[in-house]
This record gives C-alpha cells, sequence and structure tokens, in this order.
C-alpha cells in the first residue's frame, strides 16, 4: 500500500507544477457556472415559479452541486492515458511492479483532491455573491445514501474511461477523439451535467435509468435533494453496482487483449 | 546451468495496414485496408550467460529492439519460447519485474517537472527497496555518475546529458540482475557518450549484472561488448566474439603499397578495387583468397617501396554491419 501513497504525493506535487494553468482553468468552472446560474435566474424571475418540478431553491442547488459533484466525479488525471499508450509511454508502466489500475486510480484521487477543496472555496465564494436560496438536505440517512452514490459514481467513471481510452490499442489516431466525444459529450451530457435529466420524457427517463450515465451525476444530486423515495434509491443503487461489476470485468478483458495488441511505438 | 536468458526458435510477427501515397491513398485504405504480415523475429535462437555484456548490432528494422522489448516482456512473442531469469517475461510477475530493467535512450521515466530525486522515491517505494539499500544504491550511483548537484533541478532543465544519467540512476536503483539497454548513447556528445559508456562497464563488472544492448554507435559496440550477435533481416547472422566478426565477415583485405616512382595507377584496376591514392601510397583491396597473388602481381609489374597485406578493420566491418550490406552467410 506504501507504494500507492508515494503515488499519491508525487502525483500532488505534479498538479501544482503548473500553477498558472490550474488557476486558469478553475476561472473557467466559475464563469461556467456564472453562466448557468444567470440563466436559471432568468428562467426563474417570478419567484413562486415551478419548472418540471423544481422550484428556484432546488435547481440553483441542483446547479451548485453539479458544480461542485462535477469537480469531484469528472476531474482525473487519466485523462492523459490514450496519448501515452499511442506515443507508448505505456512501457514505463507495464514494467513496473505496481498494479496499473491502482496507480491511475490513486493519481485521478489526488487530483479530485485537489479539484474537490479548490471548488469548496470557489462555492463558498459564489454562495456569498450570488446569495442564492439553497437547500439544505438535513436527513442524516439521505446524506449517507448521497455519498454512496458518489463513490460509485466516481468507480463508474473511472472504468468507463479506461474502456474507451483502450480503444487507443487498436485505432492509435483515436486517442483524443475518441475519449473527447465520449467524455466530454456523451457522459456528461447524458450524466445531467447541462440540464437535469427529469425534465425529459418519462419514458425516455426509464431508459437512461438502465444505462451508466445518470448516476455519474444526476443520480446523487437527486437522492441529495430528496426528489426519489427510498425504494428508488436503492434500486438506482443496485443498477449502479451491477454496472460498476459488469464494467469492472469487462474492462480487464479490454486491457489484457490490448497488450497484445499493444506495439510499444515510439522510435 | 547459468544461463540467464534462454531464446529459442522465437517469432515475431506483426500485422500492419498498408496505406497508398496521397489523398487517393488514404481513401482506398479506409474503403478497403490492405493488411501485410510483416516477419520481425523469424526463428531466433541464443542465450546468454551470467554477467556477460553482449551486443545486438545490425542495420535499422533489424530485429534488435523487438528483441529487448520481448526479453523485457513489453510485446508479446508470436511463437517460440522465451526465459529470462527463470521466469516468462510477458507474464510479467512481480518478481520477474523486480529483476531486470530496460532503459530506452529516446523514452523517459523521469517526471518531467519534478525534481529527479521525486522519481528516485517513487521508484524506491514501487520496487519495495529498504531504505537501507536505496540509500547506499544512491549514494554510489549519484557519484558514478556525478549528478550530486542537480539531483533537485527539475528534470526538464537539465540537459540531455544530464537526464540520460538520472534516466540510469532510476532505472537501476531496484538493482537489477538483467538490464536491457536500446541505444543508451543516442543523441548525446561525445563526452556524456563517454561518462555512459564507462559506468555501463563498470556496473556489469562490479554487480556482476547481465547486460544485453543495442547500439548505432560504433564506440558502444567496441568499447562495452566483448560478444556480438548480429540481426539482419529477423534472423541472426552472427553471433560470437568481437574479434571473429572480422574473421566472419570480412571478404576482402587491404594492400597497402608504397611506389618508388611515379606509376601508372591505372594499371591497378585490373587487380583490385582502388581504395586510397595519396602519392606515393596507394591501398587497394582484393578478395581474401586472391591476396597473395595480387601482391605478387604488383611486385612483378611496379617499382615497389613497400607493400603490406591487412584485414579490413573492425570499424569498417560495423559500419557494414549498421548499413545491412552484410548478406546472408
Amino acid at each position: 500500500m506504501r507504494k500507492y501513497f508515494t503515488v499519491f504525493k508525487i502525483s500532488f506535487q505534479q498538479e501544482f507544477a503548473y500553477k498558472l494553468n490550474f488557476i486558469m482553468w478553475r476561472v473557467r468552472n466559475v464563469l461556467q457556472i456564472f453562466l448557468i446560474f444567470f440563466l436559471w435566474d432568468a428562467v426563474f424571475s417570478r419567484p413562486d415559479a415551478i419548472v418540471f418540478g423544481y422550484d428556484k431553491a432546488k435547481i440553483l442547488t441542483y446547479i451548485f452541486g453539479v458544480m461542485l459533484v462535477r469537480a469531484l466525479v469528472f476531474s482525473a488525471r487519466s485523462v492523459d492515458v490514450p496519448g501515452e499508450i499511442s506515443e507508448g509511454n505505456l512501457t514505463n508502466y507495464i514494467l513496473k511492479p505496481m498494479g496499473y489500475f491502482k496507480y491511475w486510480f490513486v493519481r485521478d484521487l489526488s487530483s479530485k483532491a485537489l479539484n474537490f477543496a479548490f471548488s469548496i472555496v470557489e462555492f463558498a465564494i459564489l454562495f456569498f455573491l450570488l446569495k442564492p436560496p439553497f437547500f439544505w438536505q438535513t436527513s442524516l440517512l439521505f446524506l449517507i445514501l448521497f455519498l454512496l452514490s458518489l463513490a460509485i459514481a466516481n468507480y463508474l467513471v473511472f472504468v468507463i474511461r479506461f474502456i474507451v481510452s483502450f480503444i487507443t490499442f487498436w485505432i492509435p489516431e483515436l486517442a483524443w477523439g475518441a475519449q473527447f466525444l465520449f467524455m466530454m459529450i456523451i457522459t456528461e451530457f447524458l450524466s445531467g451535467s447541462v440540464f437535469p435529466l427529469d425534465i425529459l420524457p418519462i419514458a425516455l427517463q426509464k431508459v437512461f435509468y438502465m444505462t451508466p450515465f445518470p448516476y455519474l451525476l444526476f443520480f446523487p444530486l437527486q437522492v441529495y435533494l430528496g426528489k426519489l423515495p427510498l425504494n428508488v434509491i436503492f434500486e438506482g443503487i443496485t443498477i449502479s453496482i451491477i454496472w460498476s461489476l459488469v464494467l469492472t470485468v469487462f474492462m480487464k478483458i479490454v486491457w489484457a487483449k490490448g497488450l497484445i495488441e499493444y506495439r510499444a511505438e515510439g522510435r | 546451468m547459468d544461463r540467464v536468458v534462454v531464446v529459442d526458435h522465437l517469432v515475431k510477427n506483426f500485422e500492419v495496414n498498408e496505406k497508398g501515397r496521397g489523398l487517393a491513398g488514404t481513401l482506398s485504405s479506409l474503403i478497403s485496408p490492405k493488411k501485410r504480415i510483416v516477419q520481425a523475429l523469424k526463428e531466433i535462437s541464443f542465450s546468454v550467460k551470467k554477467g556477460e555484456l553482449v551486443g545486438f548490432i545490425g542495420p535499422n528494422g533489424a530485429g534488435k529492439t523487438t528483441t529487448l522489448k520481448i526479453l523485457s516482456g513489453i510485446l508479446y512473442p508470436t511463437s517460440g519460447f522465451v526465459q529470462v531469469a527463470g521466469y516468462t517475461p510477458w507474464e510479467r510477475k512481480e518478481d520477474f519485474l523486480k529483476q531486470i530493467s530496460l532503459i530506452m535512450g529516446q523514452k523517459n521515466q523521469l517526471w518531467w517537472d519534478l525534481p529527479a530525486i521525486e522519481t528516485f522515491e517513487l521508484n524506491r517505494a514501487i520496487y519495495e527497496i529498504p531504505e537501507r539499500i536505496y540509500k547506499r544504491s544512491l549514494d554510489e550511483l549519484v557519484t558514478l555518475l556525478d549528478v550530486e548537484d542537480i539531483l533537485t533541478v527539475p528534470v526538464r532543465r537539465l540537459s540531455l546529458g544530464q537526464r540520460m544519467r538520472m534516466e540510469l540512476i532510476a532505472a537501476l536503483l531496484h538493482r537489477p540482475e538483467v538490464i536491457f539497454l536500446d541505444e543508451p548513447t543516442i543523441g548525446l556528445d561525445l563526452v556524456a557518450q563517454k561518462t555512459v559508456r564507462d559506468f555501463i562497464n563498470d556496473y556489469n563488472r562490479k554487480n556482476e549484472a547481465t547486460i544485453l544492448l543495442t547500439s548505432h554507435n560504433m564506440d558502444d559496440v567496441a568499447g562495452l561488448a566483448k560478444r556480438v550477435v548480429v540481426i539482419d533481416e529477423g534472423s541472426i547472422i552472427f553471433d560470437g566474439k568481437l574479434e571473429e566478426l572480422i574473421g566472419h565477415f570480412a571478404k576482402e583485405k587491404e594492400i597497402k603499397v608504397f611506389f618508388k616512382d611515379g606509376a601508372d595507377y591505372k594499371k591497378l584496376e585490373g587487380i583490385g578495387k582502388v581504395k586510397k591514392v595519396k602519392h606515393p601510397e596507394v591501398i587497394i583491396s582484393v578478395p581474401r583468397h586472391e591476396a597473395a597473388a595480387a601482391a605478387g602481381k604488383i611486385l612483378e609489374n611496379f617499382q615497389v617501396e613497400d607493400l603490406t597485406i591487412t584485414e579490413e578493420s573492425l570499424d569498417d566491418i560495423i559500419r557494414k554491419v549498421f548499413q545491412g550490406k552484410l548478406g546472408k552467410v
């Protein structure tokens, strides 16, 4: 275990190597929040309006929730993986006596820790500036279920990202394309990052709930907001755990097959 | 026996997608991709004893690096038997990985934005090197390679030579018993090349480490390897002592003649290939078995001050190996 603790430490140092870059990225995040905030603020210009079952407090809580949960769930260092495979840098990892997935999980964790810490600060500042009506979940049970679903979300994103990254073994030219298309557009869109998924038709929502995507962002937030009855929450947690297991097995199979394809190119 | 590396009938085929020229070629390869099998290694066999330092030489694309990659476990072979330190490399067991190291002159494992010492610390943890041994190895390597004062400088600010020395340290901290070196001196200036070369020699002697090395650098081959394996087009065409290379491959001998007076050098053309004319000295090369007869002819037809017959130099032979001009024997 000690080796992974050292990985965590060095990874954290690395994150600080480009301070200015990091700050710019955080500024972009804040601006994005502003944009979405004013959009929904305009929609709810009448204080008593309810749209798609959301009142102003809940939609704004949703937006701030998205900001925090996204920082936690979607930030990752393993975005570098496709590039490393296509450039042959994977060689460095498979030559060493350490678990490849454990290594990247720890590196993601350090990236998440840093991003989350900054998000909390930004959240406090924005909260102070905008003074939005905010929904505080007070039930301990719901908070625990929220944390559980959040942990599952983090794991699911990790596994999905690696499966998509491994396409690079077969199509090296696709290194960034596949990741961008899948992670940025499909995953973020379907996870409820842009709008809450329950404004969609019921039939479509039912289909969505059978896929892993809502469990990345939308579901944990719904749990926090207390919008779901307990039985639906347990059902969702069960489905997301099943997806975690299935995708883990799939990821390992793809990894083993990919390594046979791997050519350690780059010279 | 004490054979650390055993390779028997090793075959490696690659599948490559062929792409025609230009835009039209790209489009047609999209619609109907043409696949071609390239035989990178054709049933090669050899073995290496503990403590040996073997040089792999051959022209570009001969299969040297592919061999090292299979031996270190990054590539899977198509068929054949390979054993390194008693393990099958591509199973990549932890105990195997702790005993080997692959150092590529063009790939780096150092963390670019951090001082090299951070990578060393990380490797200490990954290889689970006990603190005491780590300190001793680090001190020793740092002194040998003379990098004390740049340990805490971010890697991106180091020169190529300094970085290569750091790479060597990172790769050797766990004291591997088998080391694969792929072009360790590539891109380095002459002084840095010598430092690296001396270090490899030292390390090999002191630690009884088994070292396999590929290089396109004449001095690397001549200065390091006592035994060389020549690979060309995926086959081993020579495996033996460095000195034996000459007897094996030299097809010609050189005759150096000092003429007494202005001889008509044109007439020499009939006897052998004129390689160098620097009056009154002329060097011609002739097939090995005709050397004596050719010398006789020269003595008969010209006024000669002095005449010597020499073998082609090792440098010439190795240069031909690199250029792939030796052909099958």
